[in-house]
């Protein structure tokens, strides 16, 4: 009897547990489909991937343990699946030397118009460019810039999301972002021709 | 404005990782005395930062749509 009552309980428990997991993770569904949205290159992969996600989290909700980051637990499962769906070839960057890389933008854009302070010329650039040169980045640079710049982690968080040491979520970091400044020098370009 | 002409070696150090939140106590303070003193990093800092926003803001503007939130919400009754 005492067993039954305390089997009783320990269902009671894991099922209010169950529902607040869900909630909380229902609850993070914009944020996760930004950062998915980004990762792969049409609004159907995004969703397929975010479903895909939502499905998996709810079966193994179990071995998420309460009170951790709940946010870059989902975001582990959603990179594994994106990276299991299996990734299209993508041609190596263009890479700017390495000295010019980080201003070559802004010097782009500066010789582009009429004079504008550094705060607005990042505006001679159009939101479509941008959006079409994050996805020119090859995957494993896009997916440290999308996780620390859209998806708000921590590089710390993005290590451990995509499983490697912290010195690589940097040097990627670090690198995508120049090969994103390069892609988008060249629609600057583009565009003014 | 004026073309970035030269490179600042602290600059490579400093500012993403400041524009990231990642530098340590000592080091943001750091960070802001070069910046208050280096025209060149300050000037980058002003553009990294604007385009951090503008890449943010380009990258964020599609919402998910109404339809997939409701199957999402569908799957957690639909498993088990």
């Amino acid at each position: 009897m005492a067993d039954a009552e305390s089997d009783a309980r320990r269902l009671a428990t894991e099922a209010r547990d169950r529902v607040r997991f869900e909630e909380e993770v229902l609850g993070l569904a914009d944020q996760v489909y930004r950062v998915a949205r980004r990762l792969v290159s049409s609004r159907e992969e995004a969703e397929d991937l975010v479903q895909e996600t939502y499905a998996r989290a709810f079966r193994s909700w179990r071995s998420y343990t309460p009170g951790t980051n709940l946010r870059a637990w989902l975001m582990r499962i959603l990179t594994n699946l994106n990276i299991d769906r299996g990734r299209r070839e993508q041609r190596s960057p263009d890479m700017q030397p390495m000295e010019e890389g980080d201003y070559y933008l802004y010097n782009r854009l500066e010789q582009s118009g009429a004079a504008d302070d550094e705060e607005r010329v990042v505006e001679r650039l159009s939101q479509d460019s941008i959006v079409e040169a994050l996805a020119g980045v090859p995957h494993d640079f896009r997916d440290v810039i999308v996780l620390v710049d859209i998806g708000d982690f921590s590089y710390q968080e993005a290590a451990q999301i995509l499983d490697v040491p912290i010195g690589t979520v940097m040097s990627r970091l670090h690198r995508g972002r120049r090969i994103l400044k390069g892609e988008l020098a060249e629609s600057a370009v583009g565009e003014e021709s | 404005m004026t073309p970035f002409e030269s490179i600042c070696e602290k600059c490579e150090e400093l500012i993403q990782p400041y524009l990231d939140r990642e530098l340590s106590e000592s080091e943001r303070r750091e960070a802001e005395t070069h910046l208050a003193d280096c025209g060149y990093c300050s000037k980058r800092y002003r553009f990294e930062a604007s385009l951090r926003r503008y890449v943010r803001q380009a990258c964020c503007s599609e919402e998910m749509s109404p339809e997939l939130k409701a199957k999402l919400a569908s799957l957690r009754t639909a498993l088990d």
